[in-house]
């Protein structure tokens, strides 16, 4: 189960047009194609996906996100060039 | 009496400093007197005088500081106070802030805890290019050991600016500026020497926070620290790893009076309250009455007032008029009383809470944004609290099942409670309408009937109508 | 064991998770409660405040702590904080706590201890002549004021506040360090609508606003920002997709409906909104979230905007002292500002400030017509007969 789950997550990440999501939104993708997948496994899911470094959290401080770990300018990435 | 869930070490500065006394002696006052910064901040120097303690002389003496250590006695640059000042007389010139937003920046596997802030103006003010915020989970009500303190100030002045907060809106101890590279080096110094944690931001549990309670309050009717500290520890992993629509706060008020503003700031507001009677001493009150004791412990002794007058200070005002005087004895009808503590502030050795204590768990508080300001609302009326919380804890566990199921992105619990009704939303936790939830009943007739509340239901044949009434 | 030292001192960049230590939580607070505090923890009977600044606990074991209040900048250098520690190590034997209206309290055990302490502190002054540790804050006064980062460390802000609240204290210094008032009045600032410091509640909130709608980057921005959830952050739905002559794809913000929140500048930082001329201070009062008396009640916008004139703010200052000033004179012993103010009315209260009363104070938000007077209870002020002239009703 958890491998399936962690499996659509990617999958969205990767076909997402957006660089960085919710969770929620992920977590919608991820129920659509492993129902019955409960939101705390999804998370527990994402956390295991950072922890391997395949997502990373994006934060505006008030607001997180997540994104796959390479897509999208980051302000420290535009920085360094 | 209380002890942490694990064992703590032991903080020794002695121990674990890195600058000597000699390092942290490295100016003098006349020095300070002389000392320029870099940029010209005319502006910003004005703040210097007047009577309330001037954060920009404060900085300057860090700047000062910087100026004077080895460079191998700071991981950052030298100038980032002198920067920040000018970033600010600049951004006072402007009229607008010179700051970016955030951005990934943050410790590995945390999702909250570092704000990321970089300066749009990095090639005047090198030394804030990056300039990241960390937050640092506060004590409960914030007690300290200078033991701990002073290493935390020696380690943020090694890595980060030397500028901090004490503490932040949440309750966090706020540590001001610091280049990425310096965040990771922080966090194992935080965890492994200081035996300390970082606290929330983003869509997470922010980090919890609590009033002095009884520590050093008579009126505290729970322990605020106790509750606090549980709560936060049960509750890691929600307040570093985010999954939640939007933040979301609780905080420990011990009474009605609210110090820690639990009402207008938390998702869930704990606050302390008693269900039997307010405790009486009736001497008390007849020294009250003839003057032998200040009333309100003293809070208003800079005017002359007059005389104290019972009726018009304190029964007078009693929101719900519960209280009289009669053959020189003071009578409370405690079950009229809303426990508004107005009297028991005004003659604090008189009165006081009564004894059988709980709390008022109310839900939903949050500044404008971004369907307008609410006040938390009336949900659990009454609640007996005691270690490890468990009823506390699976009503916030449901609240949360219900508002990640149900909230859309950005939306606080209180909106989502507003968006649903609170029917609704007490439907979900299991509870049955009481008046104490509302001001006042609905003043518009259009119910939501639901079809099992009528007899026989919504499905009706037509032609059963028309048989008796002609189309 | 001591701190690290070196670029990355014992973390190893090589190897992020190795002896990582996660979710441990805050330290406990009982360690760092002084002795007598433990020794008295649930035992307090009551309390005094015995001058300004200054209080006293009695424990029924007969025990008395007294605390020593003392006011702070909120942002502090360590210097500062060691400074701090010195204090509590020459004083409280190294006991120390924060309020949480950043003020900080010394505590003692003795009278004698009080004395020494709080010229100690009433002595340190910075080499300007400010205090460092004014005593004061507790009772009928004006605490410190509760804030935000501003300019400091924020992305939004249409203003600053540490130096408007340096402004506005060196003003209030007086009520500090006395309890003239008729009660406490608290005092906020917040540098932008999303209120960090959730001034919403405070007897007189000072917020930084912003008037002008954002200004659209559309070089960048659709690179920068995910423009679908740009349109979904804004509350009131004013901003929708569009294409420049160019074909790229943008967005378009409709300015009617833009009440300057710049929630859509927090999701994307290609709509900056800060604006020199279009930011500035608005004054809401009359709020509280202490159930005594009346319930809590949210602050109301009194003054729409002023200048952000850095670094002393005197339109802000001076007018937060006219409200101080006259609610000091008119409102009766232990009314805080917004019960003084609902008893003697709003029409009252913008007379006797002489604060004008503009139709930017009039809610046509949402659920505006809770604000709406509906009923012939009010009072007459010349605001009332210049409506009369102008319809005609009087000479």
């Amino acid at each position: 189960m958890m491998d399936e789950i962690k499996k659509a997550i990617i999958e969205f990440a990767e076909s997402s047009r957006k660089s960085k999501f919710y969770f929620k939104d992920m977590e919608k993708a991820v129920q659509e194609k492993v129902p019955g997948a409960k939101s705390r496994d999804i998370k527990k899911a994402a956390t295991e996906l950072i922890n391997e470094g395949t997502l990373i959290y994006f934060s505006t401080g008030s607001t997180t996100m997540y994104g796959l770990k390479g897509r999208g300018v980051t302000e420290e990435e535009r920085q360094q060039g | 009496m209380f002890s942490p869930k694990r064992p703590q070490k032991e903080i020794k500065y002695q121990e674990l400093r890195i600058y000597t006394d000699e390092e942290l002696r490295n100016y003098t006052e006349e020095e300070l007197k002389e000392f320029k910064i870099k940029h010209p901040i005319p502006d910003v120097e004005e703040l210097e005088k007047g009577p309330w303690p001037s954060f920009v002389a404060d900085a300057k003496r860090e700047a000062l500081r910087r100026r004077k250590l080895a460079d191998d006695r700071m991981m950052i640059d030298r100038y980032v106070v002198e920067d920040l000042l000018g970033q600010l007389q600049l951004s006072f010139e402007d009229g607008e802030t010179h700051w970016k937003h955030g951005g990934i920046v943050g410790v590995f596997g945390y999702g909250g805890g570092v704000i990321g802030r970089y300066s749009d103006v990095p090639e005047k003010f090198p030394g804030v290019a990056h300039f990241h915020t960390i937050r640092v989970n506060q004590p409960a009500s914030k007690f300290y050991k200078t033991d701990f303190l002073r290493a935390l100030c020696d380690l943020w002045e090694y890595r980060g600016s030397g500028l901090m907060n004490m503490h932040g809106s949440t309750g966090d101890i706020i540590l001001l500026g610091t280049t990425t590279d310096q965040l990771e080096p922080i966090f194992y110094d935080l965890t492994h020497e200081l035996d300390q944690d970082l606290g929330g931001s983003g869509s997470n549990l922010r980090t919890p926070s609590c009033c002095i309670g009884r520590a050093r309050c008579e009126w505290a009717c729970y322990d605020t620290q106790d509750m606090c500290y549980e709560i936060t520890m049960h509750y890691q992993d929600e307040l570093h790893r985010p999954a939640f629509p939007y933040k979301f706060k609780i905080k420990f008020d011990g009474c009605p009076i609210g110090c820690v503003a639990s009402i207008a700031r938390a998702d869930i507001s704990v606050i302390g309250t008693w269900r039997d009677a307010i405790r009486i001493d009736q001497d008390a009150v007849k020294a009250y009455i003839e003057g032998d004791i200040l009333p309100s412990g003293g809070a208003h002794r800079g005017r002359d007032w007059g005389k104290f007058d019972i009726k018009k200070e304190v029964l007078d005002l009693c929101p719900t008029k519960c209280m009289w005087m009669e053959d020189g004895k003071l009578v409370i009808d405690n079950n009229e009383c809303v426990r508004c503590m107005h009297c028991i502030t005004v003659m604090p050795r008189a009165l006081r809470p009564g004894t059988d204590t709980g709390v008022s768990i109310l839900i939903g508080a949050k500044a404008p944004i971004l369907e307008g300001a609410q006040l938390s609302q009336v949900i659990v009326p009454f609640m007996k609290v005691e270690p490890p919380y468990d009823n506390v804890k699976e009503l916030i566990d449901k609240v949360w099942e219900f508002w990640m199921e149900e909230g859309k992105n950005r939306e606080r619990v209180g909106e989502l409670i507003q968006r649903v009704g609170l029917p609704k939303f007490l439907e979900v936790l299991g509870l049955p309408p009481a008046p104490q939830m509302v001001k006042m009943p609905r003043t518009n007739p259009y119910i939501f009937w639901k079809e099992e509340d009528v007899p026989g239901g919504f499905t009706r044949d037509i032609n059963e109508y028309r048989a008796k009434h002609k189309r | 064991m001591a701190l690290s030292t070196g670029k990355y001192g014992k973390y190893d960049p090589q190897s992020p998770t190795k002896d990582r230590i996660t979710d441990i939580g805050p330290r406990h607070f009982w360690e760092f409660f002084p002795p007598i505090i433990q020794r008295n923890y649930g035992k307090w009977l009551y309390h005094e405040v015995l001058e300004p600044g200054v209080l006293v606990h009695v424990s029924e074991t007969g025990e008395k702590v007294y605390t020593v209040r003392c006011g702070s900048p909120r942002l502090m250098s360590v210097e500062y904080v060691r400074e701090i520690c010195d204090i509590a190590d020459k004083y409280c034997d190294g006991y120390v706590r924060f309020t949480t209206r950043n003020n900080i309290e010394f505590m003692v055990d003795s009278l004698e201890k009080v004395q020494a302490l709080k010229q100690e502190l009433e002595s340190r002054k910075f080499y300007s002549g400010s205090y460092k540790f004014p005593v004061g804050g507790t009772g009928a006064c004006i605490s410190n004021v509760v804030h935000t980062q501003g300019y400091i460390h924020c992305h939004t802000p249409a203003t600053d506040a540490s130096s408007l609240v340096k402004a506005v204290m060196d003003e209030l210094f007086d009520y500090f360090k006395s309890m003239v008032l008729p009660a406490k009045v608290r005092v906020a600032v917040a540098c932008c609508l999303n209120m960090c410091g959730a001034v919403h509640c405070s007897d007189i909130a000072l917020l930084g606003i912003h008037r002008k709608p954002p200004i659209i980057d559309h070089e960048v921005i659709d690179q920068v920002c995910e423009l679908p959830l740009v349109i979904a952050s804004c509350p009131l739905g004013a901003i929708s997709p569009d294409k420049t002559p160019e074909g790229k794809r943008t967005l378009k913000i409709k300015v009617e409906r833009c009440m300057f929140c710049g929630n859509c500048y927090t999701m994307c930082p290609a709509l900056p909104i800060a604006d020199k001329t279009g930011d500035g201070v608005a004054i809401l009062v009359g709020g509280k979230l202490s159930n005594r008396v009346s319930e809590p009640k949210f602050s109301k916008v009194v003054v729409a905007y002023l200048p952000n004139n850095f670094p002393r703010y005197p339109e802000v200052v001076q007018t937060v002292k006219k409200i101080v000033e006259v609610y000091a004179q008119d409102a009766r012993k232990h009314e805080r500002l917004g019960d003084w103010i609902e008893r003697i009315g709003w029409e009252r209260f913008f007379e006797k400030t002489g604060i004008p009363f503009t139709e930017h104070l009039i809610d046509d938000y949402r659920l505006a017509y809770d604000t709406y007077r509906t009923s012939t209870q009010f009072k007459f002020t010349e605001a009332a007969w210049e409506v009369s002239r102008a319809a005609g009703g009087i000479e």
